[in-house]
């Protein structure tokens, strides 16, 4: 009797705990984030094919990046422009250097030469635009952003359709590399930049998958405005490795930052112990990566990312439901690819370019 | 005959040298406070705040801030401004990652195209000051946001990496007592400053230049040869700062180095407060840098929130200068 009970008690708890989700085997589960992310990406269409030529003849489109001094922005406006020519509608970009007062000009502009939408790109806060977009709204104008929000946040009221991107998935994807890479011994440390706004959805992401993977596993946050980076990161980053050297993985939420770790690392005799890595495929982070001095940086065609911008603000001139995200697929650079990227690497290559034939198909255009 | 009867006692009696408290106590007042900030966080975090690991980060980490700011504390020594410092810096860094990293020029006309670029826009700064006699911060606020565009035109808005590795060991890899290199060049700079101004008659016509322009150029010295000499060797150090900047981030970046002027001037003026008290002094600044940096670090290790750090970084400053002035009775300042 007592051993039927025993043998009972043995079953239901094995089948408790294979019911709970992530229990079974962290490491498989990683493993597989992993793999999903470093096979050469295919195209997904992100929603019904419409006749894009015809629905977009004589249309006007602005599209005001948050600064055109920032390299993503100038390859991102490049993608959605020669996507624009394909179509054949008006597409243009109003260059600006972070500034709040070229931003309006740019809002005023869209107004007085009659456009038809205005988007609002590159991490540009539509809020910081509030009363120039409700007065472009009551001008007839249609508004987007592209590539602002993460997929798990709602967009601003003065906002028509959002371009959204999978930050939160880029996140599971980074702490499920750290675990993986540290053979499930994660202890990491996290740059965010709550400033940003999808920071905040994209960091809490990579905390709650690491807590899922490894519920006893230390991580740490540290959070730099970007106008800080050049001058806090450095240090917050020495201080942290300082105060616990058993830290063995940096996770900068945004490569850029990973400039001002590599110092840190290198002063205090960590490089080659810590591995860094990050997220957005900026290219000289990708050279960081040929040089070994980066483990591994997620990148995003910018040339895809354009095409699939395009593609969500003529759903929105055409009156078809919006993309639930940016259409764009992440692609891990590591040693192994690391060379498909490009010497120097560069914003584009790696990724193959089967978004063109896609989203050619997807608007009729053969 | 007369007889000369030489008192073997003076007629006026020597008065030994009496320490004057308050001054010595104004003079180093900052390096008891630095004291002070190391032995509380020693007591509250003593196996990792108090390791030579630590100090030899801290050391190592900031000599591209001391450098930055020993370059401007020479035009602030003159009576000028160069708000062009952090762009000059910026600038050579830039180069450096243009013609070395992208371009594969040689290290050693890499640093010389990059240092002559310092003296470049000091000449440029010197010339529009003194032949137009515009005041320094329009000029070099001028100059610095125009080099900051050509930073941009000639990076394409590009961070470049892949500048050469003997430039990075030679500033942070290679190490002496554990610390980074660069922190010795800073300090031998920092010394090499303090001599030219405290011991040679061109510090000291610089210094005098920045008391009394008028007093100086009756008394024969020539103020616009000094304060063009200043802007030159000002940029000069700024370039070469950005040489270290290069060496620390193994890249080089148009906009991150930007950042630095606002704590360079900071440094500078929180110097001006310790071991030459209302003068701007090479090792005051090398100290207020340290200070600084002692505070956020203990700070950071404590898990204070980046926000932590500003609190500390304005008001240590605001502080340290407004105690500086009860101990002198508030008398007014002239930073010179």
């Amino acid at each position: 009797m007592r051993q039927i009970l025993f043998t009972s008690l043995l079953a239901a708890t094995a089948t408790l705990l294979a019911a709970q989700p992530g229990a079974a085997d962290p490491m498989s589960d990683a493993k597989a984030i992993v793999a999903e992310h470093e096979t050469m990406p295919v195209f997904t269409p992100p929603g019904e094919a419409f006749d894009a030529k015809a629905c977009m003849a004589g249309k006007k489109v602005l599209s005001i990046p948050i600064s055109m001094t920032i390299p993503f922005n100038v390859e991102l406006q490049k993608g959605m422009a020669q996507a624009a020519k394909e179509v054949g509608f008006t597409y243009t970009t109003w260059d600006n250097q972070l500034k709040v007062d070229q931003w309006i000009q740019g809002v005023s502009q869209a107004i007085s030469q009659k456009y038809d939408a205005l988007d609002i790109a590159g991490g540009l806060n539509p809020e910081v635009l509030g009363p120039q977009l409700a007065e472009a709204r009551a001008a007839g104008l249609k508004i987007s952003t592209t590539h602002l929000y993460d997929v798990t946040q709602e967009q601003f009221k003065g906002v028509d359709y959002s371009a959204k991107v999978d930050f939160s998935g880029a996140g599971k994807l980074l702490a499920a590399w750290a675990y993986v890479k540290t053979g499930g011994k994660p202890n990491v440390l996290i740059i965010g930049s709550s400033d940003v706004l999808p920071s905040i959805p994209f960091v809490q992401s990579i905390q709650s998958e690491l807590k899922a993977l490894c519920p006893q596993c230390k991580q740490k946050h540290l959070d730099v405005p970007v106008s800080e980076w050049a001058t806090k990161i450095q240090p917050g980053v020495q201080s942290a490795l300082l105060a616990d050297p058993t830290i063995n993985y940096i996770l900068p939420i945004y490569d850029s930052m990973s400039q001002f770790v590599v110092p840190a690392l290198r002063i205090t005799g960590s490089e080659g112990a810590v591995k860094i890595a990050s997220f957005n495929g900026t290219p000289f982070v990708l050279d960081m990566v040929r040089e070994n001095h980066v483990q591994m940086d997620i990148g995003e065609s910018l040339g895809w990312a354009g095409y699939a911008a395009v593609d969500n603000i003529m759903r929105m001139m055409c009156g078809l439901p919006s993309a639930a995200k940016l259409n764009v697929p992440l692609l891990i650079f590591d040693e192994r690819n690391i060379k498909t990227a490009g010497i120097p690497a560069n914003f584009n290559d790696g990724y193959g370019d089967a978004h063109l034939e896609g989203f050619r198909k997807l608007w009729k255009l053969k | 005959m007369t007889t000369l009867e030489m008192s073997a006692k003076p007629a006026v009696p020597v008065r030994t040298p009496r320490v004057n408290l308050k001054q010595e106590g104004e003079r180093f007042a900052l390096v008891g406070a630095w004291l002070l900030l190391i032995v509380t966080f020693g007591i509250l975090m003593p196996d990792s705040f108090l390791s030579w690991r630590n100090f030899s980060t801290m050391f190592g980490s900031q000599a591209v801030l001391v450098v930055l700011t020993l370059g401007i504390i020479i035009p602030l020594t003159s009576g000028d401004f160069d708000l062009s410092g952090a762009s000059t810096l910026t600038m050579s860094s830039m180069l450096i990652g243009v013609l070395n990293a992208r371009d594969g020029w040689g290290l050693a006309p890499t640093l010389i195209i990059a240092l002559a670029s310092g003296l470049v826009i000091g000449a440029v700064n010197a010339f529009f000051v003194l032949y137009f006699r515009i005041h320094s911060l329009i000029v070099t606020l001028g100059v610095g946001t125009f080099v900051n565009g050509l930073i941009l035109w000639i990076s394409k808005s590009q961070t470049i990496s892949g500048v050469s590795m003997s430039l990075v060991e030679w500033v942070i890899i290679n190490r002496l007592f554990g610390i980074p290199l660069a922190f010795f060049y800073a300090l031998l700079l920092a010394a090499v400053i303090w001599y030219v101004l405290e011991y040679t008659i061109a510090g000291r016509r610089l210094l005098f230049v920045g008391r009394g322009r008028e007093v100086s150029r009756l008394n024969g010295i020539n103020v616009d040869r000094v304060r063009a000499v200043s802007f030159i060797v000002s940029g000069l150090i700024a370039a070469l700062a950005g040489v270290f900047y290069a060496g620390m981030t193994g890249s080089a970046d148009p906009l991150s180095g930007l950042n630095l002027l606002l704590p360079a001037f900071a440094a500078a003026f929180l110097g001006a407060t310790t071991i030459s008290p209302g003068r701007f002094n090479a090792f005051g600044a090398v100290i207020s840098v340290y200070f600084l940096v002692t505070g956020i670090t203990g700070l950071t290790m404590l898990g204070a929130d980046a926000y932590v750090q500003n609190l500390f970084y304005g008001g240590a400053l605001v502080i340290a200068v407004a105690l500086s002035q009860l101990v002198r009775n508030r008398q007014p300042q002239e930073f010179s």
